[in-house]
């Protein structure tokens, strides 16, 4: 995609766009001042303002201020002197009266009278003469001026003479807020953008767009945001350009070499104490720094910031290596001795002595590594270790830098870290969480389950005490669970001991999904709930999972029990938790989580949306078992919307990967679903039953009631008798609403089948709601029954509507809605509009009686018993 | 907009599009609540005025998605508007009226992250349309 400076749009500045097309048209004032920062987008505008008179037929002409052409009188309008720099008068000298007429004379011709819309940028840098020049012009009514002045220069006596007389239009540009900026960003993309990287352009630009533009070209120009599958990804830091630098250098450039030390100092350190760096500029820099609007003094904590964050990044980025590293080294230093604990300002001298070029003392290398870890800055953790020679890096340091590795995605590498703390000598703990490590790397990075399970089987033989073994225990359920036996995994769960908050809170991570998926929703959502309670309590986070693992735990568990739209909800607020703290992993979950909420509420676009985006970043991330089950769940959504080839694409990019367990029976919906899709309804159908028995054999017992019910849906077997013993072995309201329509389609009862679609609406499962209607409006026609026939129909064609275009068997219609005779709908009309038999049979010279036999019918082939639905009811067919 | 914010704008009109024509009664409501004066730039027939409302925004709404389709629905009809004499304070307005709307017939759903999506895909709608309506260079 090219994207260009030119192509940028004009975000947020419409209503002045408008003001300058009135004051133009109007022509009682000669001309609007713009007035603003730098980079707010002063030149911009009025270049828009210059290219919207052209295009309403005004000539138009440019000037510009610049420290250069200030020197040369009259140097900038030389275009506007139509008849050269003038003739002598009388005395032989050139006289400006007679110069500006001249000019003015020249213009009017050469216009014929129409103004000369003319752009004077940086009106501060002319020079006096050009000034009066266009004073004179604009006064006379030959030009409209549109000048820029930025903020902080003296506007030129001329011009606030002009304004203050009413005589030229103000408008003070302000940065673009923040949806305007997003807006800009979307546009100017020509696409979305992912959370992280609109926040971090936020930050960093606050919203000037100069600073965005710059910013945007660059990352794209330097590969760090890039699009993957139609989103915008920033997958490094914001990279400073060579134009960034100088913009900035232009608004730093005039302080005094003391206040540029003082600027130096907090870009690489910032925020620093008010009193330190009081004690080391002179009086009055700090107070003019922060005149200028430079930096920021926050008054209760006494620290001091650079104003903006990007004249930090470029302050940083242009200043000599050995200055900075001066700089770092002594902060370091100063920091150590002021406060030598283990606290947040460890990780500070850390960075900065590693930053300086130093060679940092291990021990506070490892020591920044810890409380990076606990912010979850992996790149950092990642950063500092391996600063750290190999033959200094004890095995907790191997263990912590392994961890990084695996969450960073490069699982060889964790792997390889992994095994050399496990070579060291090693407190028992250590060791422990070694293998743990170890364990998560094998299975969720190399997916290897039987490795994993290997590296357990051997630290149960060389540990001996008590909680290890019940750890190794929790570790050994998680391995079983997420490879599909989720019944072994819990009775491994059910003979350890309680336990402290740290194992109550792994143990549940393992144990709510395990519920979930056997059917015990209720107890599953009670452990999420305790699971996330407990780890806000732990204080300590090394080697737990982060606390968002609870949230869509409980959300898988709310979904499996039918509590559809309460389980979106906490999905969404969870989806933002885990991008603001960059944890992919989470991201990737939440994201499948909505997607099968999706599938079940019936809004399969949505879903595939959903689907789509958890495979994009898990394959980012390289995490394989969790894309495996996003491309199943995007086949499963192609498939409903009917798109046979997209789903087959799908499948076949997840047969790719390595296998993966986790609700391995409810993957297979995808297959069975892209056969129907392929209208392969044979092959769909074994597909249904194969999954089902396996299901029952390993205890996916909500998976084995959808995979059923889908088989009923689609024409299968009847299957209601094992449904219903599965509600009765499940606490959720979806697995017993799916057993009671299952049990209708058996019995083919319409009342019956009407209710289902009520027990399903009021879940919120509305693709399965339209069907139940559907196949009740099916059975009131065999039975007779007209009128509530044509009423299932029309209520599945409005349920139908909010399911984004799904295209499953059950909901094809199998009646052609009933047509109005020509006097049925006369008469239908008329009741709509709630006109009385009376009235009707009088206008239609009609008798009553025969409008009400008329109305009976109209009300039987609509489906409706009211006039108010009777109206609703032409409007939907109409 | 972020993708979610995207889902999240499409899922929540989903959820609304049964109440549709309350949704557009409303709105113009608040509309006429806010600027008495607008009710005279609309036609007489207030019935049809709220149908295509409820059309073009369904529209909308459902290829906000696929950008080139989005501009070229909404550069249309921010070309027609500027016909109509709509000007840029009407959009604000227009902006506040809908939000109210929405928060109206959404109720719960209507949370904080749904309003922000809302809030910035009518930004996005808004400053679109006014690209069209800058198009046709209308003079005021």
């Amino acid at each position: 995609m090219a994207i260009t400076l030119e192509a940028w749009p004009v975000i947020g500045r419409r209503s002045e766009l408008e003001l300058f097309e009135r004051t133009l048209a109007l022509g009682e004032q000669t001309g609007l001042l713009i007035h603003g920062r730098a980079g707010v987008g002063k030149t911009r505008l009025a270049d828009e303002c210059r290219d919207l008179a052209a295009a309403l037929g005004h000539p138009t002409e440019r000037v510009v201020g610049t420290r250069t052409a200030a020197l040369l009188p009259l140097g900038a309008v030389v275009g506007l002197l139509a008849g050269g720099f003038g003739r002598p008068g009388p005395d032989g000298q050139v006289h400006a009266v007679g110069l500006f007429e001249d000019a003015r004379r020249a213009l009017h011709e050469r216009h014929r009278g129409r103004r000369l819309v003319t752009v004077a940028d940086d009106i501060h840098l002319l020079d006096a003469a050009s000034l009066a020049l266009l004073g004179y012009l604009a006064g006379q009514g030959t030009i409209f001026m549109i000048a820029t002045v930025r903020s902080g220069e003296p506007v030129p006596d001329l011009v606030s003479g002009l304004w203050r007389d009413g005589r030229v239009e103000r408008v003070d540009l302000e940065d673009l807020r923040r949806e305007q900026l997003d807006t800009l960003l979307h546009l100017a993309l020509g696409g979305p953008i992912e959370a992280g990287a609109g926040r971090a352009l936020w930050e960093i630009s606050q919203g000037n767009p100069l600073y965005v533009r710059e910013l945007v070209l660059g990352a794209l120009e330097a590969g760090a945001l890039i699009e993957r599958s139609g989103v915008w990804h920033l997958e490094d830091r914001l990279p400073t350009t060579r134009r960034l630098v100088d913009l900035v250098e232009y608004r730093i450039g005039g302080v005094s070499a003391e206040a540029r030390s003082v600027l130096d100092r907090l870009a690489l350190c910032q925020p620093v104490e008010l009193d330190h760096l009081e004690a080391a500029a002179p009086r009055g820099v700090l107070e003019s720094l922060e005149r200028s609007g430079l930096v920021t003094i926050a008054l209760p904590d006494r620290e001091v910031r650079m104003a903006h964050p990007l004249h930090a990044e470029v302050v940083r980025a242009a200043m000599p290596a050995t200055r900075a590293r001066a700089i770092l080294l002594a902060e370091a230093e100063r920091l150590e001795t002021e406060d030598p604990t283990d606290g947040p300002a460890a990780l500070r001298v850390a960075v900065w002595r590693l930053d300086g070029g130093g060679r940092p003392d291990p021990t506070v290398l490892i020591r920044g590594a810890h409380l990076a870890r606990q912010a979850h800055d992996f790149r950092l953790v990642q950063r500092l270790l391996e600063a750290v020679p190999d033959d200094q890096l004890d095995a907790l340091g191997n263990l912590m830098l392994g961890e990084a590795l695996y969450e960073l995605g490069d699982f060889q590498a964790a792997e390889r870290m992994l095994a050399r703390g496990e070579s060291l000598p090693v407190a028992p703990e250590i060791a422990f969480a070694i293998a743990v490590a170890r364990t998560g790397n094998a299975f969720w990075g190399l997916c290897q389950p039987e490795t994993a399970l290997a590296i357990i089987a051997q630290a149960r033989a060389e540990v001996t005490s008590r909680p290890f073994l019940d750890r190794l225990d929790v570790n050994e359920a998680a391995v079983l669970m997420f490879s599909g036996h989720p019944e072994p995994a819990l009775a491994i769960l059910a003979r350890i001991a309680v336990g402290d908050t740290r194992m109550q809170v792994v143990r549940a991570i393992v144990e709510a999904p395990a519920l979930a998926i056997t059917g015990e929703t209720s107890k599953a959502v009670a452990i999420a709930e305790a699971g996330a309670a407990a780890h806000s309590a732990l204080d300590e986070q090394l080697l737990v999972a982060h606390p968002t693992t609870h949230i869509f735990n409980r959300v898988f568990a709310m979904t499996e029990a039918g509590q559809l739209s309460a389980a979106e909800q906490i999905a969404r607020a969870g989806t933002e938790i885990a991008a603001a703290d960059r944890v992919p992993i989470a991201q990737v979950w939440f994201a499948a989580n909505l997607g099968r909420i999706a599938i079940l509420q019936g809004r399969v676009a949505t879903a595939r949306r959903h689907f789509a985006e958890a495979a994009g970043l898990a394959h980012a991330y390289h995490l394989a078992g969790p894309r495996r089950l996003a491309l199943s769940g995007l086949a499963l959504a192609y498939a409903m919307l009917g798109d046979a080839v997209a789903a087959e694409r799908a499948l076949r990019d997840r047969d790719t990967l390595p296998a993966f367990g986790f609700v391995g029976p409810e993957q297979q919906l995808a297959d069975a679903w892209t056969a129907i899709a392929s209208r392969r309804p044979a092959e769909a159908l074994a597909r249904f039953r194969r999954a089902a028995a396996e299901a029952a054999v390993s205890g996916h017992r909500t998976a084995e009631s959808w995979l059923l019910h889908d088989q009923m849906r689609t024409g299968g077997a009847d299957a209601s008798a094992r449904l219903r013993q599965l509600a009765d072995q499940c606490d959720s309201a979806l697995v017993a609403a799916r057993a009671r329509h299952a049990g209708a389609i058996q019995a083919r009862r319409a009342d019956e089948l009407a209710r289902a679609a009520d027990d399903f609406e009021a879940l919120g499962a509305m693709l399965l709601a339209a069907e139940a209607s559907a196949g009740a409006a099916e059975a009131f026609r065999r039975a007779g029954d007209q009128r509530a026939a044509t009423a299932a129909s029309r209520r599945s064609s409005s349920l139908a509507a909010g399911c984004e275009g799904a295209a499953t068997p059950g909901l094809v219609q199998t009646e052609a809605v009933v047509p109005l005779s020509k006097r049925e709908r006369e008469i239908a009309l008329l009741a709509a509009e709630f006109m009385s038999s009376k009235d009707i049979a009088d206008r239609l010279y009609l008798s009553v009686r025969t409008v009400n036999n008329h109305l009976q019918s109209v009300y039987t082939k609509l489906g409706v018993t009211s006039r108010a639905d009777l109206a609703q009811a032409l409007r939907t067919r109409s | 907009m972020t993708p979610e914010q995207i889902t999240l704008v499409q899922s929540s009109f989903d959820c609304l599009e049964p109440d549709l024509p309350a949704l557009t009664r409303r709105f113009y409501r608040e509309l006429f609540a806010r600027d008495p004066a607008l009710e005279t730039l609309f036609s007489t027939d207030m019935a049809e005025q709220e149908a295509s409302f409820a059309r073009k925004f369904t529209e909308i709404v459902r290829v906000i998605s696929d950008l080139d389709e989005f501009l070229a629905h909404t550069r249309a009809l921010g070309a027609r508007h500027a016909g109509y004499g709509v000007r840029v304070a009407g959009y604000q307005i227009v902006g506040e009226a809908l939000l109210e709307a929405l928060a109206a017939i959404l109720g719960d759903r209507f949370d904080a992250e749904t309003r922000g999506a809302w809030t910035l895909a009518y930004s996005l709608i808004a400053e679109t349309m006014l690209q069209g309506a800058a198009s046709t260079r209308h003079p005021i």
